[in-house]
């Protein structure tokens, strides 16, 4: 560094500026401006695959469940997708919708916890209440369903291992009404209010090329006009028969900007797609098995001889994720397993979102792509700092933010 | 052959490669697996192709769409470690995206690959982590620093490999712990199976 370089450098993490997760980014700032940002994650790496190289395919669901808390259906459904397609087995159709069903649930969660999360990092604790309070509704109809609130034990290799029977059916639609009656406050709150426009519009943005050369996912990209989502795309689990389109911010009469209010924007009205899609599913329901091979002695046994390899591919609430899975014949565990989470893909566009921002806008930013650790982490790593560097913790940086709120808005808050 | 206008089938896309690549690429395989009721196809090509053309064919990919790569998985076989770049294309067009998986084989006396960050941005993440997990130098990568793992990780040990450099033997089984525990100092379960052999 020469003695000209005016910049200095600011360690974020490991505990997150945006979410309680170990993961860190080192900062490089001019005056307030940030000029450089270098993510570090692997805090959290715990060797997953590793591990699931040394147990058999039906013994690695549980440990793929638990590769993140939020959304812990993603990888259970594309593990065992992965395994159906290494093994050749088919699920049947019902487990199919099923799984669509359970999906969109997780993705409502999923959102609604976001944005709950977001309000908070710009200092507006009331509406983080609100949404995790109406939060609790899904988790209780997926408790209802499931008998979990996180961790829902409801996949298997060749289809899910509880039924959702019509009985059922007036409660989830029950849930479903509920938040179709609070989705215009929803949307009143965080895309109306104008304190809340100020501090995410043009903040954090991601433009379409970058966006696409950087191979973003997800509610990420879509905010900037990119036509990216796997249940379109390339149509697992039921969403070949079911009516969907992109959810990009042009569709509603705004611009594809890619900062942070089109983040928001796109979010909230995949709660709406979600909606539409359990409808749609509940009423299109094949009445069939739910399971196409219920004896797991006899499924193992083919997935001993099976000898091949294949993709599990899903649209996560975070985006594309994706799990990759070599069975070899004679071999009782896997031999190849690959994790891919959303936030993997999504750690690229952090460096052009935070490039000319201020110091303050770094809780928000760094939730805009609603990054998840767990996910992406999966080795113990301690943190090296070298030199002479300032240190931000979490609580400082929150102050600093609802402070940035406070004065856009003339003292009041 | 030219490329086709966007969306391209399955049969475009294979022409289009063997055409360009000629004796280069093997192993080429389609896939269509029909799901749900309605039986919508999800659509995947395979193949293998040689190290020296590979960065030619990524660019012949990015000819077609600016490239999807969604991930790099890697596996250790034997005599060679096979990477496996899993591409998407078509994205954008409803039911249309084909995954193609371009696989390249590295003999284990050449563990070398030539980077595709100028091409591909998006693959860096991936890069630095095939680099730390199976051992292979990825030519040209802009940052090659560690990325998940921790600067005190033995520099000679790759997770992924199943040879003498994989993790084997810094792992320990319940059942050959006996003598860890009987004497359980720092040492022996810091050292064990890894230099004092």
């Amino acid at each position: 560094m020469s003695d000209k370089d005016t910049t200095y450098q600011v360690p974020i993490g490991p505990i997150h500026p945006a979410l309680k997760e170990p993961f860190m980014i080192n900062f490089r700032l001019d005056g307030e401006t940030i000029v450089d940002a270098d993510p570090h994650p692997g805090m959290n790496h715990r060797g997953i695959e590793f591990m699931g190289m040394h147990r058999n395919p039906l013994k690695v669901i549980p440990l793929a469940e638990r590769i993140c808390g939020i959304c812990s259906i993603v990888h259970q459904h594309m593990f065992t997708t992965a395994v159906e397609h290494a093994a050749g087995i088919e699920p049947t159709n019902r487990a199919r919708y099923i799984r669509t069903i359970m999906a969109e649930l997780e993705r409502i969660h999923s959102h609604v916890l976001w944005a709950g999360v977001a309000a908070h990092e710009i200092g507006f604790d009331t509406h983080l209440h609100f949404t995790w309070k109406i939060r609790e509704k899904v988790m209780d109809l997926l408790e209802f369903i499931t008998g979990n609130r996180v961790n829902y034990a409801m996949w298997t290799v060749g289809g899910v291992r509880r039924d959702i029977t019509k009985d059922m059916y007036p409660k989830i639609e029950d849930t479903l009404t509920y938040y179709e009656s609070l989705y215009t406050k929803l949307e009143d709150i965080f895309l109306g209010d104008p304190s809340i426009r100020l501090r995410t519009k043009d903040i954090g943005i991601l433009t379409k090329e970058e966006a696409l050369r950087l191979c973003g996912v997800g509610p990420t990209v879509r905010a900037s006009g990119v036509k990216k989502d796997v249940r379109i795309d390339q149509p697992y689990a039921a969403y070949g028969d079911l009516e969907l389109d992109y959810i990009i911010p042009s569709k509603f009469g705004y611009e594809n900007t890619g900062d942070v209010f089109s983040k928001t924007l796109v979010r909230l009205k995949e709660v709406v797609q979600s909606i539409d899609l359990i409808r749609q599913c509940v009423d299109q329901m094949p009445d069939e098995d739910i399971d196409s091979e219920p004896k797991k002695a006899v499924l193992l046994n083919k997935l001993k001889k099976a000898d091949g390899e294949g993709i599990g591919r899903l649209e996560a609430p975070r985006g594309e994720a994706f799990h990759y899975v070599r069975l070899k014949e004679g071999r009782e565990e896997l031999d190849n397993w690959k994790v891919r989470a959303s936030t993997y893909n999504n750690l690229a566009t952090y460096a052009p979102m935070f490039m000319g921002e201020q110091i303050a806008d770094i809780p928000i930013i760094a939730a805009c792509i609603d990054p998840c650790i767990g996910c992406m982490d999966r080795a113990v790593v301690v943190d090296v700092s070298t030199g002479q560097k300032t240190d931000y913790d979490h609580e400082d940086l929150h102050k600093l933010s609802v402070e940035k709120t406070k004065r856009m808005l003339g003292g009041s808050l | 052959m030219k490329k086709s206008k966007l969306p391209m089938s399955m049969d475009q896309i294979e022409s289009y490669f063997k055409d360009n690549l000629k004796d280069s690429i093997r192993d080429f395989k389609k896939e269509e697996i029909k799901k749900g009721l309605k039986q919508r196809p999800m659509k995947l090509i395979w193949f293998t192709v040689d190290r020296k053309s590979f960065r030619r064919a990524v660019k012949l990919l990015s000819k077609i769409q600016i490239p999807h790569l969604s991930v790099t998985s890697g596996s250790d076989i034997g005599d060679h470690v096979e990477l496996i770049y899993h591409f998407a294309v078509n994205y954008g067009y409803r039911g249309d995206e084909v995954s193609v998986s371009i696989k390249v084989h590295l003999p284990k006396d050449d563990l070398t690959i030539p980077t595709i960050t100028d091409m591909v941005p998006g693959a860096i993440t991936t890069e630095r982590e095939k680099q730390e997990f199976l051992g292979i130098t990825v030519k040209g990568i802009p940052d090659s620093r560690r990325l998940w793992l921790d600067e005190d990780f033995p520099k000679d040990r790759y997770p992924w490999r199943w040879d003498e450099t994989g993790m084997e033997k810094m792992s320990r089984y319940v059942h050959d712990m006996d003598e860890a525990a009987n004497t359980p100092t720092v040492k022996n379960l810091r050292t064990r199976g890894d230099d004092d052999e």
